[in-house]
């Protein structure tokens, strides 16, 4: 009895072993298969980094509208003109002209002094300047606010040191001074606070692409061969999924390493991350997302239509991550969506490590959520497999019985196709394909 | 003539009835993300920011800066921390996006004119919500500092409440946020992305169409069927593609500006027959790609690339100007770049047609691009080579 059992448990390992094998094959014998497993991990992060690595925006261009043209007004716009955010690029003699400015996209800023601007000042009142900004992007607005703010300070601070000299009072006393620390990312920069998400996310989606197109391969195979894979190992659901995340966790150590700690050194990212702590974390990630994968792959029908369903993903995923729109502003129905990817999690603990310098133990929620996660994938994964992949197999297996052509003609009325094209030959689906040696 | 006329279009709108893919990636699922955009950034602004206090003073001065920290709506205070460190973990755990720290003998220090130093920490590897806690920070110190000062000059006797405002702040500049006084997210986010979504359904779904006929081998009967012409042939096959993501581009922007409010300020015509063209110039580009690359995996794989990247490199979030010149570029060769600048310059901001002339010319020079290369698409149709 005991014998038996195990037997069957190594029949099963011996089962999971040649479909690890076999899958190795496949993913190293499809051009298409090693553009997205490596190719993609490569240029990806580096192409997405090369846009954003200006990081900010300097000297966006806003044009001044003075009416008063005092020493006061002329005072402002030489400090403005001085801040990295902002270049005042030319005067305009009427608000009208500078609306039209706007409109023509040669600034995207208005500031206004109005007449008296100057007297005012010197009166002892306070004098307004008024700033128009273009809100086509809110990173331009953002520039323009924080210069023209620093330099409101500025010239305030000044002032108010001129007048106190002739009050008598202790100058420094009741002030507080403020002061901003920028954690994480340091230099404020767009591309070091996005593309740590982004390198997770390729990671993900270049994977599942991946997946998809090579049960694509397979089910085209299929078609071929009266519903029979030949080069498939048949082996048991659980032995079949297992063994295929294997081959892909195998497979994603390179270009893991490469993309999430190599490719931001490259450009000077946040990396004060522990590369052992960071490797652990991606253990359950890179197997969730292998099950996601094999969970998904029923929408890819064939090879091309991978890109179809699966591209548009890419932008959702990199939303519910929380990197654009943080996740304490989503509604509970988006959180909980965004709970069930593995990106989600995988996001904002590997931007904590390496931004933040947080261990495995701060971020065990996230890290324990993806072997949640990792259990969840297999368990619809291995529905879709055993419930509908095989249905439709033995559906497939049980028409071609019948008719030889049935499969390929079904295909072929699906592609609004009626008259088999010549290059296709009768004799091809007289018997199955010869399955190569295992 | 009429016969091969009528007999693509038949051929055409018969693919897509039988492929219910087809269906999926030009209806629902475009619909389906720009309510799942909309609907996600449906809050507008980002408020109430979760974020920390270290108060190591616990005076009045430090309390009076947490209950006006309290009344701001740009954060929002979820916990104590006793002490720097413990902040500091709470930042790494992710429970706080920053914290603000009062330090020791503050109120003091203020008063005895040894201008003490508050400091706010603030996560910034998250972008949107830690600029909506500097604004947060920024304006409570300064105030904090503004009510000492005052409370100090007043006990002079020499100023009146007025003339303390003026004192210490001479120069006030109003800011002005044109057509989005409001800061909303989503009225900056979703005039570029939802376009991009539906750009780049539609360059997958042309490059599609035309590869299946390449893969399945029956592009030869495709151009027969049109009379041996090209321009037939594409005709059926695009045309009702042309109409079914027309109708859902109007769909979506009819959500966009009506149902989920946002901004309209041009004649709605201007944006309605700006839809058209928009998906003619997608299906330009992406039968501009098949002609250079007559290939299936290829063609699909350069719109895919490129329509992915359209999101990153035609300026959504950083300014085009900005970035690298050749990256500023490559971002001018995609029409959704052209879609985003007119819905700004009309949807958003109301101009006349006559500021954003070119961007539908370069529309329109979009849907004329393929033409010169048409001829390379029939050859790869006419001698096939299917590389799997």
């Amino acid at each position: 009895m005991s014998s038996r059992r195990d037997n069957r448990v190594v029949r099963w390992l011996y089962d999971l072993f040649r479909v690890w094998k076999r899958e190795v094959w496949f993913s190293f014998h499809d051009e298409g298969v090693i553009i997205f497993f490596l190719v993609l991990c490569l240029v990806y992060p580096v192409l997405y980094a090369l846009i954003y690595n200006t990081e900010t925006a300097r000297d966006v261009a806003v044009v001044v509208v003075d009416d008063d043209r005092s020493p006061d007004s002329r005072q402002f716009v030489r400090a403005l003109d001085a801040t990295p955010e902002v270049c005042v690029v030319q005067y305009a003699a009427s608000l009208d002209e500078a609306r039209h400015l706007l409109a023509l996209k040669q600034c995207y800023g208005i500031v206004r002094f109005a007449g008296g601007y100057g007297r005012t000042i010197h009166r002892g009142e306070q004098a307004h300047v008024e700033v128009y900004c273009d809100m086509g992007l809110m990173f331009r607005y953002k520039q323009i606010l924080i210069g023209v703010t620093n330099v409101q300070q500025a010239l305030n601070a000044q002032m108010l040191q001129q007048r106190l000299s002739v009050v008598p009072v202790n100058i420094s006393s009741g002030t507080i001074r403020n002061e901003q620390v920028p954690l994480g990312n340091t230099g404020m920069g767009l591309a070091s606070a996005v593309l740590p998400a982004i390198f997770i996310l390729v990671l993900q989606q270049s994977m599942l692409l991946g997946i998809c197109m090579l049960h694509g391969g397979s089910r085209e195979r299929r078609l071929h061969n009266q519903g029979v894979d030949p080069l498939e190992i048949p082996a048991g659901v659980a032995a079949t999924i297992l063994g295929k995340s294997l081959c892909y966790w195998m497979i994603y150590i390179l270009p893991t390493i490469y993309t999430l700690s190599i490719a931001p050194k490259f450009f000077d990212f946040p990396q004060v991350g522990n590369l052992r702590d960071i490797l652990v974390l991606v253990l359950p990630f890179l197997l969730a997302t292998s099950f996601m994968g094999q969970a998904l792959k029923i929408f890819a029908n064939d090879r091309e239509s991978t890109f179809i369903a699966m591209v548009f993903t890419s932008v959702i995923f990199v939303f519910l991550s929380g990197i654009s729109w943080p996740r304490c502003s989503m509604s509970p129905l988006w959180l909980v969506v965004g709970n069930f990817v593995p990106s989600t999690w995988a996001v904002n603990a590997y931007v904590q490590m390496q931004s933040n310098g947080a261990t495995l133990a701060q971020q065990s929620t996230a890290y324990w959520m993806l072997w949640v996660l990792a259990g969840v994938m297999f368990v619809l994964a291995y529905v879709v497999e055993r419930f509908i992949c095989r249905r439709r197999y033995r559906r497939m297996q049980h028409y071609a019985k019948r008719d030889p052509m049935a499969l390929i003609r079904e295909e072929y009325r699906r592609q609004a196709i009626d008259v088999l094209p010549d290059n296709i030959n009768q004799a091809d689906f007289g018997t199955p394909g010869g399955a190569i040696e295992n | 003539m009429r016969l091969f006329f009528n007999e693509s279009i038949k051929r055409g709108l018969v693919q897509l009835v039988r492929r219910q893919l087809y269906w999926l990636v030009m209806m629902v699922v475009p619909i389906a993300c720009a309510i799942f955009l909309l609907e996600l950034m449906k809050p507008g602004g980002i408020q109430r920011v979760p974020v920390g206090i270290v108060d190591l003073d616990n005076s009045m001065v430090s309390r009076r800066i947490e209950r006006n920290l309290r009344g701001m709506q740009q954060v929002d205070i979820v916990n104590h921390y006793t002490n720097y460190r413990a902040a500091i973990d709470a930042v790494q755990r992710g429970d706080i996006y920053g914290f603000i720290l009062m330090p020791d003998r503050l109120e003091h220090k203020a008063l005895s004119g040894q201008e003490p130093v508050v400091s706010y920490y603030v996560n910034y590897a998250y972008f949107p919500p830690a600029s909506m806690q500097y604004k947060g920070f920024k304006t409570i110190t300064m105030l904090a500092n503004g009510s000492i000062a005052k409370t100090t000059l007043e006990a002079t006797g020499l100023l009146t409440d007025q003339g303390v405002m003026t004192l210490l702040q001479p120069i006030l500049t109003q800011v002005h946020a044109l057509n989005n006084p409001w800061l909303n997210y989503s009225y900056y986010l979703n005039l570029s992305f939802i376009p991009g979504l539906l750009a780049l359904f539609i360059m997958l779904t042309t490059t599609f169409s035309i590869g299946t006929e390449l893969k399945y081998g029956t592009c030869r009967e495709w151009i027969a069927a049109a009379g041996r012409s090209i321009e037939f042939a594409l005709f059926g096959k695009l045309a009702p593609h042309t109409f079914i993501f027309t109708c859902t581009g109007w769909m979506i922007q009819f959500l966009m500006h009506r149902v989920y409010g946002l901004p309209l300020n041009c004649n709605p015509w201007h944006m309605v027959l700006a839809m058209p063209l928009f998906v003619l110039a997608n299906q330009g580009f992406a039968l501009t790609m098949m002609c250079i690359v007559p290939n299936f995996r290829y063609g699909t794989t350069l719109c895919t690339l490129l329509g992915m990247l359209s999101f990153s490199f035609c300026g959504f979030s950083l300014p085009a100007e900005s970035m690298y010149p050749w990256v500023h570029a490559i971002g001018c060769v995609v029409p959704v770049k052209y879609y985003f600048l007119l819905s700004i310059d009309q949807a958003l901001n109301g101009l006349p047609l006559y500021y954003s002339r070119l961007y539908y010319i370069a529309l329109i020079v979009f849907i004329a691009a393929p033409w010169p290369l048409l001829w390379r698409l029939k050859r790869e149709c006419i001698k096939p080579i299917y590389v799997p």
